[in-house]
């Protein structure tokens, strides 16, 4: 038997894990050596290894699902755009969502080339969110924004260092161009080390299988993948599958935003289509495509395949069409910052479209939000300013078997809460509540998730309040087959009288008095199932626990479930 | 005449050691645990070692005592109904967490559910603030009907869990005096005393799982406490705590959750102490057993203590010797995933059904099978009591190999070789993120598995030297013999780096000397021995994460400048740099309280006499392969120090076998441990 030597899968588990090995390190290094807290503590990074067609092979384990569409997408336009005129030594950097097939502005995106003998084998890569890229707002994430051009600074795809010189005029207008210039400084050699490592680490690998095996595993790795998403794909029956949801609003202009998809299911091939959807809006809530696409990968691992990795097999295995202008595939110049918003609900209507072909794996839709809340001014006790940035969790959907879980990170985003103790000790604010939102999760036989309430008071001082949430308005998070929608969620003020007055979904900065509050609430998520058929000892606990009123079980159980 | 006795319960086996002050002589013993009640294996042990190896009980002066009793009763979830009682408007910080899912692309999996129902998690009007001010006191009301409303949800035990209560315990004391007085039988935790830090769901959680674990603990100490009182009526009786050090029995009965952790932990102070005899400053330690790989590093002669671990999946906030689990051992499992490429672990196969060559019922392939197929691992173990059979785990191999094309041989060699590429990797994630290089380090294997893979690894990581313990099936119950007394203490202030700061500093400092001198007193410790070592956890200004850094110059309190410098050097090693010129705060004064227990190490006979030990016979082992090779096969009770080996060569023991690859070769120190070299790689 002589097959090819890629195809022994001792030997190629062996090379995978040394790939494996190379990502895993760059991306310690790099969050060991960077500066801004996203890389360091919220890990918000991706380091990669591509093929020399730029063909994602390698992600870190930790790298997170946005990041695929977008790494993978830069990497090939940077072989598209220098072909021949690659050479060791090179490092590119790009982060433009138009020029260079990037996500939003502060994921910057670095990359080297691997040579072995002087044979273009592959590239070392990484993508990293920086605190700040310029623009008209810190981080460039406030709300208002409807151009790109004041999201931050635009980087197309360019050759950063040539044969290990860099061009240093080039890195001083980066720099000149984003705030804290120094610390910025800080995290661009922290990927530029990132990169050169995983090179070195490359050949390295290359030394030692040669760059024959070398190419002939990256291609083996990818054709396994693909076919093992093929084959996962066969899970879905031929057919069509169309959903669609609608988003409140951008913050700028837009209401009722329609995000549609249907899926188009052949024997050997699965299109999914964003047809319907509505028009890029002015407010940055617009998903570039690179992050569409992530996002489709995102919910076909988890409804099919978990475990599979994250390379471009996954890509060529599926099509995915969205209308040019549209909320999902954007042109040029619309605003993206914010473009996770819409990527959840995006994750909603694919589950949603999946549902009949796949109703064991699917999950109802949750809170349907990146809700992000900050609150700044002046600290009494120092006279210095403060600036209290957190994104909350909420309902996630209620699912075949179980319910769904309460007050917790959904879907494309799962970053850490900050702790009550460490708010009030870094910042002039009381906590009142942390707390589960009672009557929120959707009812069915396995109910959703409840929302997450938090309700915030300055101390000493007026303060300004501001918040980006989704499903505020009148679109709740529906149920599965006779499964419930359940509740919206709303930023409200608490004046020193104590009365509470509803703000609008996306709050661009409100004043809260001395002796008022504010109310940050997110929505729940759908039920899965008729609530008829919940057990009496679920809707027993439910009762028991407090997490849903007598009124409210009388109302959806029935009147003798008490 | 004066034993010393470290007793470890595993979940497969009771391990004792047994050290003679006297002579330095040491014994050891090993006997199937009982799990339902494991003082009966403890007691049976105990007289079964006296017996063989001649120890009169009545001489044993010490016993130290380490288990799985607390992580088993968490994992298993057998504790206590535990009822919580929390500030107003905060019940639900338990089960919020920190709002994150464990697997992001898992839709099916959450977090645990938290050890209380929210219907038992009960809310008192009471807040201190982020500056230990009193905004509003317990309401007295309230607490009046505290009682009932606890006794109604059917408790065994209560934790008291309060904001800020790290700065002012005075409102969990009131409540918990409270309810001490009006409910007795049942177990109170307070936040403040189990782990007073910042950070309250993790300082909760810590709480509740004491909570929970200490009605069953407490029974099982009862139970031991009586037991050993009549076996070994003279033996002083300390536990083992997740830092490393012992404990009182009284200390183990408030505070049962630092047991979570406490076997590994032994496992690393058994081989800080061989380390140090053998004189390697540098270790890195492979603790490898049946399901996992436990990996932990040595450096000058130290371990790295870290503040906290999820244990289930429950954040536990403790000093913990700092160790990483990977999921590779001797029942790892050989697969095929989905890609068609070829996996090993983590599933195991565990004890039972076993690796196919136990058989117990098992008949996937383990990495075990492999090492019998290749005459890695003797058809025999413990001494002839557990036979292998390799039929059976040539036609477990066999069901894997041939999808492959390829030998039973050749694929036994690849569930190694897969295995190996697994432990490497986190062994050099794990040297990498604490900013080291593995090839400075000395590899210690232990555990049954450890000497039969730690070649491989070493070769991997461009190490040059093995170091395989005498007894690497015993270190934790060694380690158990070689603790001392600890206990740790701290309190979360947050003090700015500069001159003023440091009179705070100061003045917290002499606190924390005040609640150890007190703990020294109530263990009446040996002055002479006490020793009290300080660290602060610092951080820039804004971070949101801390550094432990050394805070001691050998007498009192370093010089500011000099723990700035510490820390600056310490977040370089860490994070890649360091702003000098950025602000500094502390935000937590820990001390470790350390009393040695004095235990007298004779003198080795410098007598190290070269020797070519005999033989005991031969077996046909693969190495590299293809072929076999005819091979020499040692006792390792038969070597003596001095003794030389050249590979290739076995060395099995009661409970564990070493491979001496082709080029390399072993010596016998003069402690009886192994010292490998090893040649150049092939």
């Amino acid at each position: 038997m002589t097959e090819p030597v890629a195809h022994d899968p001792i030997r190629l588990e062996v090379f995978a894990n040394a790939l494996r090995s190379i990502a895993d390190e760059t991306f310690v290094a790099l969050q060991k050596s960077a500066y801004s807290t996203n890389i360091k503590e919220r890990h918000d990074h991706s380091t990669a290894l591509f093929d020399a067609r730029g063909r994602l092979v390698m992600q870190a384990q930790q790298s997170l699902p946005l990041h695929v569409g977008a790494i993978s997408g830069t990497v090939k336009k940077l072989v598209a755009k220098y072909g021949a005129d690659i050479h060791e030594g090179d490092v590119f950097v790009a982060n433009d969502p138009y020029a260079a097939s990037g996500t939003h502005l502060p994921d910057i995106c670095i990359t080297a080339p691997v040579f072995h003998g002087g044979r273009l084998v592959g590239f070392s890569g990484c993508t990293a969110h920086h605190a700040d890229i310029g623009g008209a707002s810190v981080g460039g994430a406030s709300g208002g924004l409807t151009e790109i051009f004041q999201e931050g600074f635009r980087i197309p795809m360019v050759r950063l260092f040539s044969k290990g010189q860099m061009n240093q005029e080039m890195f001083d207008i980066f720099l000149l161009n984003v705030r804290g210039a120094e610390e910025r400084k800080g995290d661009y050699y922290a990927q530029f080390a990132a990169v050169s490592l995983g090179a070195k680490r490359l050949a390295e690998i290359c030394d030692r299988y040669g760059a024959d095996y070398v190419e002939a595993a990256f291609e083996e790795l990818l054709t396994r993948t693909h076919r093992r998403l093929t084959r996962a794909l066969d899970q879905i029956p031929p057919g069509e599958y169309a959903f669609e949801d609608v988003m409140d609003d951008d913050g700028v202009a837009a209401r009722d935003l329609k995000v549609a998809v249907t899926l188009r299911k052949t024997a050997d091939r699965l299109t999914i289509d964003f047809a319907g959807t509505a028009p890029q809006t002015p407010g940055n809530i617009n998903s570039p495509f690179a992050d569409t696409v992530s996002t489709v990968l995102y919910v076909l691992k988890c409804v099919l395949d978990p475990t599979i990795s994250s390379n471009d097999g996954l890509l060529s295995a599926v099509e995915v069409i969205a209308p040019a202008g549209s909320l999902v595939n954007p042109a040029y110049p619309a605003a993206v910052t914010n473009r996770s918003a819409t990527d959840q609900r995006v994750v909603d209507v694919l589950l949603g479209a999946l549902a009949r072909a796949l109703p064991d794996r699917v999950v109802a839709a949750a809170n349907g939000s990146n809700t992000g809340v900050y609150i700044y001014g002046t600290d009494p006790r120092t006279g210095g300013r403060f600036y209290f940035f957190e994104t909350m969790g909420g309902g996630f959907g209620g699912r075949a078997a179980r319910d769904g879980k309460d007050a917790v990170q959904v879907h494309v985003t799962n970053t850490a809460n900050t702790p009550v103790e460490a708010i009030e000790r870094e910042f002039p604010l009381l906590v009142e509540e942390y707390a589960i939102v009672e009557d929120s999760g959707g009812a069915g036989r396995f109910r959703g998730g409840c929302g997450l309430r938090r309700v915030i008071r300055p101390l000493g001082e007026n303060f300004t309040f501001g918040g980006t949430g989704e499903r505020f308005a009148t679109h709740r998070p529906w149920g599965l087959f006779g499964g419930e929608a359940g509740e919206t969620g709303f930023f409200a003020l608490r004046d020193e009288s104590g009365e509470v007055k509803r703000l609008p979904t996306q709050v661009p900065g409100v004043t809260i008095p001395e002796e008022g509050a504010v109310i940050m609430q997110t929505a729940g998520a759908g039920g899965y199932g008729d609530p008829a058929t919940r057990t009496p000892e679920a809707v027993a606990d439910d009762r028991e626990d407090g997490k849903f009123s007598a009124a409210y079980i009388a109302r959806h159980y029935g009147g003798d479930a008490r | 005449m004066s034993w010393i006795i470290g007793v470890d319960v595993g979940g497969t086996f009771t391990d004792f050691f047994a050290f003679d002050e006297a002579t330095g002589g040491a014994r050891h013993w090993k006997r199937p645990s009982t799990p339902s009640n494991p003082a009966e294996a403890i007691i049976a042990g105990l007289q079964e070692m006296s017996s063989a190896h001649g120890i009169p009980l009545p001489d044993v002066t010490r016993l130290c005592h380490g288990s799985t009793v607390a992580t088993n009763t968490l994992i298993q979830r057998r504790g206590a109904r535990v009822t919580m009682v929390t500030t107003r408007g905060f019940r639900d910080v338990l089960e919020i967490g920190r709002q994150t899912r464990p697997a992001i692309h898992d839709l099916q999996r959450d977090q645990p559910e938290p050890l209380v129902p929210r219907r038992h998690r009960l809310e008192l009007t009471e807040r201190v603030m982020a500056d230990g001010s009193v905004r509003t006191p317990v309401d007295a009301a309230e607490l009046s009907e505290l009682a009932e409303a606890v006794r109604r949800t059917g408790a065994e035990a209560v934790a008291v869990c309060f904001l800020f209560s790290y700065l002012r315990p005075d409102h969990e004391r009131q409540v918990a005096d409270a309810l001490r007085a009006a409910l007795p039988g049942v177990t109170v935790s307070i936040s403040a005393e189990v782990q007073p830090e910042f950070r309250e769901f993790e300082r909760f959680t810590t709480t509740v799982v004491n909570a929970y674990l200490q009605p069953r603990l407490d029974a099982y100490i009862a139970t031991l406490m009586r037991e050993l009182g009549q076996a070994v009526p003279a033996a002083l009786v300390g536990i083992n705590q997740s830092s490393g050090g012992l404990m009182s029995l009284d200390t183990a009965r408030a505070f049962p959750v630092r047991m979570a952790l406490s076997g590994p932990a032994a496992g690393i102070v058994g081989a800080v102490q061989i380390a140090r005899e053998a004189e390697r400053p540098n270790v890195i330690t492979i603790d490898i057993g049946g399901t996992s790989a436990d990996v932990a590093m040595i450096r000058n002669g130290r371990t790295d203590l870290t503040h906290g671990r999820d244990v289930d999946g429950f954040p536990i906030r403790l000093p913990m010797i700092d160790i990483t689990t990977v999921g590779a051992g001797g029942g790892s499992i050989a697969w095929f995933d989905g890609d068609g490429l070829f996996k090993v672990g983590p599933q195991s196969a565990g004890a039972v059904p076993g690796p196919a060559c136990y058989c117990r019922g098992g008949t996937l392939p383990t990495v075990s099978d492999a090492n019998l197929v290749l005459g890695r691992l003797a058809d025999t173990l413990l001494n002839g009591e557990m036979t292998l059979d390799r039929s059976r785990a040539e036609a477990a191999i066999r069901s894997v190999a041939e999808p492959m094309g390829k030998t039973v041989e050749q694929t036994a060699l690849g569930i190694l070789e897969v295995m190996t590429v697994n432990m490497v990797r986190a062994i050099r994630m794990l040297s990498i993120e604490r900013g080291h290089d593995p090839r400075d380090f000395v590899l210690m294997p232990f555990g049954g598995a450890g000497g039969l893979h730690a070649r491989d690894v070493a070769v991997a990581l461009g190490m040059s030297e093995i170091l395989v313990p005498v007894a690497p099936g015993i270190v934790c119950a060694q380690g158990l013999t070689d603790a001392e007394l600890q206990d740790n203490f701290l309190i979360s202030a947050l003090i700015p780096c500069t001159e003023d700061g440091m009179s705070v500093l100061r003045a917290r400092l002499a606190e924390i000397d005040g609640m150890a001198a007190r703990w020294f007193a109530a263990e009446k410790t040996d002055p002479g021995n006490r020793r009290i070592d300080h660290v602060v956890d610092m951080r820039f200004k804004g971070q949101n994460f801390e550094l432990s850094i050394d805070a001691g110059n050998g007498e009192g309190l370093a010089a500011l400048p000099v723990l700035l410098e510490r820390f600056f050097e310490a977040h370089e090693r860490a994070y890649g740099f360091a702003n000098r010129a950025a602000p500094v705060e502390i935000v937590t004064c820990r001390a470790t309280a350390r009393a040695a227990l004095g235990v007298r190490r004779p003198p080795r006979a410098a007598d190290l006499r070269p020797g070519r030990p005999e033989a005991e016979t031969h077996r046909e082992v693969i190495f590299a392969g293809p072929d076999r090779c005819h091979t020499p096969i040692f006792r390792r009770e038969a070597l003596r120090p001095g003794d030389g080996i050249a590979g290739p060569a076995i060395i099995d023991q009661m409970d564990s076998t070493t491979v001496i690859f082709p080029g390399d070769t072993a010596r016998v120190d003069a402690f009886g441990n192994l010292l490998i070299a090893l040649g150049a790689a092939p």
